[in-house]
């Protein structure tokens, strides 16, 4: 109350300083009335709540004028401001009490919309009442709920802990036990996990079924004790609670949206990494990510004496200080808290504890799923938190895995535009998914999208599916050091994937991508922008070997290779050049380091790779060097008479360095350099030994580098300039 | 029964027809307004709400070069009239000129099993299905663009590439049950 009461003091002194100015009697007349009536409203709110608290017990329900009144006052504030934490604390006490018969009860429950925060105190005496008072079924069921819905704003939840058996020992309660699980879900803490409790959770389940309420609490409780539950739990439990329709969800959301900036205050935003935006906003919607708070109680010498002592989360400041306390830091209550700190990252990384990633995975899980996925209107307050969730993962160098089921499933209602940068972001984050897998999972959707979306979606795509191959690539290259044969595919859970179980899930995602290229190509003729980005992909397929440490060399498919030989801008031409480059040399110390190894061990590239690698390059230096493109027994053979028919004078040189369409312009610039005071161009001239050389030189001074290592490594030019290839034949 | 037939009649020069198929006449008519920004072709826009089409508008009715069923999935009668309009389709509109677009797919008031249905219908068809979100007006353009895409490669404006071969590629497939991707 007092909260509320004190800025509606500073909204009438505000309001007052700027009727000064306008020095109108009837304004400030208009004021003063409008303020009577504030007043008037909050003084018949103040008798509203005095009533509940006076009430007698007893009093009839039917024909009551009074209570119907005050009832109404009381709505009418919860609805538009929502109530105070001592508001609260009186309306529950008195709805939870029966003092006036069930019916008022389940009214007053419905409209306990708090406006801050709500009281511990309260809370445990409610459910204290619980116990004594005769309240029906539905109702408790309802109350319940209600906590759940709050349980993020309850100010500390040490006593509700302390009741945690008592709390517990409603879950035989048929209709009470899926939303009981998940309050205990929310408190359980180490020392709560005994074995009486796992034996009454287990023979529920023998009761009820493998309910998911309860799988998931005894997931928890495997997690702190994994000696005293020796169920096998499957690794994903289908979706969790499902409480999430709650009459009062929109309701708050609409409230503290409304109230937005009077809350803020309330609870001290320690350590935030933008603690500005978050804590200004902290409450507004579901998906904010909550600032970080303690659960302890505000004095905790008077509470924790018995236990060892617990330090928060929010009371650390540095990196020192939380080595120091590493073993007793007490995690936070609402564990979204965690993705936005920086340390919390860091101690979530160090400790590896997985009851808080397991928390956090729920949490995430929850609100990614109802509130994203489906959730129509998407806000800034999503991308925010999309955000957030990515620079989490940039933090901790990994996805979590309920973003990555979330996003599964999104992939197959997602129309390709909505908040595109965010989902293509946590894209490239997921996980190696085994091979058998990958196709349903990700190929499908993607390959549906891919060929019915525009050009920069494309684009795009094949970004975030560089980047996907190189957070693989740079996993492996990191885990197979330690222990060569098993890699886990998360740091953080027990799922291992061998490392040919790796390689052909790699293969999947280079073929894949192989094939969107081709025929992406193919529809958009060519483009130059699309061509990039496909050679981004392929400059790290190139290296595999070299610079991740993986046996796998793939060389792209035809549809990649000829349209950027053939391309019209020289860029293209020189990436693909250094491209060639880096197989050759991925190729050549494959081929030694497999010469030294045993035969059995050893890693084995296919005689089929060295076959295509030695078919393109010569082609290429065919190509670009020999003039002697169409040689039978290439890929692009032409019949002699269809070559003549066409009339192009000498077409075989078509496509050398000067006749190149990349390069024309290259080779008449130099032309005009070499001989100024020539009228006619001849580039053919060029052709001649020396100044080939000499051109070569000015087109490696353009920048052309992979041109030039590609020149420097496939082709020796001892003999006559132009006239012998050194065909680098691997095999 | 007169069924609508893809190559009963001529192609305009350098034009590409579209027939919105919608029976709650939400969307149809934003994504029509999308439609005819293209300016590299002409796009002919035509509206309906179910088949067949009334026979006195087939004089004046250019050849479809693409059908577009909007299935909104918060009504079930948005899914059955479409359902039921498809045999008034010649054969030859599945090698490519037909295809599915979804609208409110992110609503949890809408069952899991009708989007199955959707898809299921969209599967056997061999069709493309596509999810647009039409609350947005960028949600709206970029429906368009994607029906853009289909619709030059059914009215041959892509070289190298058929209807067939492009609805090859994007057909819809059944999505597994994935609530719970299990690797084990």
């Amino acid at each position: 109350m007092a909260e509320t009461l004190c800025l509606s003091d500073s909204d009438r002194s505000s309001s007052s300083d700027q009727s000064v100015p306008s020095r109108s009697n009837n304004r400030s007349l208009r004021i003063a009335e409008k303020e009577r009536k504030k007043n008037e409203a909050e003084d018949s709110f103040v008798l509203a709540l005095r009533y509940f608290s006076e009430v007698e017990a007893g009093t009839p329900v039917a024909g009551n004028d009074e209570l119907d009144r005050n009832l109404a006052v009381v709505e009418k504030v919860a609805f538009s401001k929502g109530l105070s934490p001592e508001a609260i604390s009186v309306l529950l006490e008195f709805a939870m009490s029966l003092r006036m018969g069930t019916s008022p009860c389940v009214r007053v429950l419905k409209c306990l919309i708090p406006a801050s925060v709500v009281a511990q105190q309260a809370v445990v005496r409610a459910v204290v009442w619980l116990n004594v008072s005769k309240i029906p079924i539905s109702t408790q069921v309802l109350f319940i709920k209600w906590v759940l819905t709050v349980f993020d704003l309850i100010d500390a939840k040490d006593q509700l802990r302390a009741i945690y058996g008592f709390i517990f020992s409603f879950i035989t309660e048929e209709n009470l036990c899926p939303y009981i699980c998940h309050l205990l879900y929310l408190l359980t803490r180490k020392e709560n996990v005994h074995l009486y409790r796992v034996r009454k959770l287990l023979e529920l389940q023998s009761k009820l079924g493998r309910q998911p309420f309860l799988m998931h609490l005894l997931s928890l409780y495997k997690v702190f004790c994994p000696e005293l539950v020796t169920l096998s739990i499957p690794s994903r439990i289908r979706s969790g609670f499902k409480n999430y329709i709650s009459p009062w969800k929109s309701a708050l959301a609409a409230v503290q949206k409304s109230n937005g900036q009077q809350v803020s205050s309330s609870i001290s935003a320690a350590f935030t990494i933008k603690e500005k935006s978050i804590s200004r906003k902290r409450k507004h919607c579901h998906l904010d990510l909550p600032a970080l708070s303690s659960v302890l109680n505000k004095e905790p010498q008077s509470e924790q004496t018995s236990r060892r002592k617990m330090v928060p989360l929010v009371h650390l400041s540095s990196f020192a200080q939380m080595l120091k306390d590493m073993h007793r830091i007490e995690l936070p209550a609402q564990m979204g808290s965690l993705l936005g700190s920086s340390l919390a990252l860091q101690y979530l990384d160090c400790v590896q504890e997985e009851s808080a990633l397991l928390r956090l995975n729920f949490w995430l899980g929850c609100a990614l799923h109802e509130e994203f996925l489906f959730c129509r209107q998407t806000s800034e307050e999503a991308l925010q938190f999309l955000n957030n969730l990515l620079s989490a993962q940039h933090f901790l160098q990994e996805g979590f895995s309920s973003s990555d089921a979330f996003l599964y499933k999104f992939l197959n209602v997602w129309d390709g535009s909505l908040l595109r940068p965010q989902i293509l972001g946590l894209l490239s984050n997921i996980p190696v998914i085994p091979s058998t897998q990958i196709g349903r999972l990700l190929f499908e959707p993607l390959t549906q999208l891919f060929f019915t979306s525009s050009m920069f979606f494309k684009c795009g795509l094949m970004e975030c599916l560089n980047n996907m191959l190189l957070k693989w690539l740079t996993w492996h290259s990191v885990y197979a050091l330690e222990d060569d044969l098993d890699i886990s595919l998360n740091s953080h859970t027990s799922i291992n994937i061998t490392l040919s179980g790796f390689k052909d899930s790699v293969m999947e995602l280079v073929h894949f991508v192989g094939r969107l290229a081709s025929l992406g190509l193919q529809l958009e003729g060519c483009n130059t922008l699309l061509l990039s980005f496909i050679l981004d992909f392929y400059e790290t397929v190139c290296d595999t070997f070299l610079k991740f440490g993986l046996p796998l060399v793939v060389m792209p498919p035809p549809g990649v290779f000829y349209p950027a030989l053939l391309a019209t801008d020289p860029v293209s031409v020189d990436r693909l050049a250094y491209i060639m480059h880096r197989y050759k040399l991925n190729l050549t110390s494959a081929k030694s380091q497999e010469k030294q190894t045993e035969p059995q061990q050893a890693f084995h590239i296919s005689r089929h790779t060295f076959r295509q690698f030695n078919h393109y390059l010569v082609f290429m230096v065919n190509c670009l060097w020999n003039c002697r493109m169409f040689h039978a027994n290439t890929d692009m053979h032409v019949r002699e008479e269809l070559l003549h028919k066409s009339n192009v004078p000498q077409y075989w040189t078509r496509f050398d360095f000067i006749h190149h369409p990349a390069f024309t312009g290259y080779a008449v610039d130099f032309h005009q350099k070499c001989w100024p005071g020539k009228k006619d161009v001849d580039v053919n001239s060029i052709k001649q030994s020396k100044p080939w050389s000499w051109y070569l030189e000015y087109l490696f001074n353009q920048g052309f580098d992979g041109l030039k290592d590609f020149v420097h490594s496939s082709i020796s030019r001892q003999v006559t300039a132009g006239d012998e290839l050194q065909d680098s034949q691997q095999r | 029964m007169s069924r609508l037939n893809p190559f009963a009649k001529l192609p305009g020069l350098n034009t590409a027809s579209v027939l919105l198929v919608e029976s709650e006449e939400h969307f149809q008519q934003s994504l029509a307004e999308a439609l005819v920004e293209e300016t590299s072709v002409t796009v002919n826009v035509r509206l309906a709400k179910s088949f067949p089409l009334p026979i006195e508008n087939d004089e004046s009715r250019p050849r479809i070069d693409l059908v577009v069923f909007i299935i909104n999935l918060t009504s079930e009668l948005s899914f059955q009239s479409a359902e039921a309009s498809l045999k008034y389709l010649e054969p030859g509109y599945f090698l490519g000129k037909v295809c599915f677009m979804v609208t409110n797919a992110r609503s949890s008031s809408v069952p899991a099993e009708r989007l199955d249905a959707v898809r299921r219908l969209a599967a056997s068809l061999h069709c493309p299905l596509l999810f647009a979100e039409e609350q947005t007006p960028q949600g709206v353009t970029n429906a368009a663009e994607r029906l853009l895409t289909i619709l030059k490669a059914a009215a041959g404006f892509v070289p190298f590439t058929t209807p067939l071969y492009l609805s090859n590629l994007t057909r819809c497939t059944l999505p597994p049950d994935i609530d719970q991707p299990s690797f084990d």
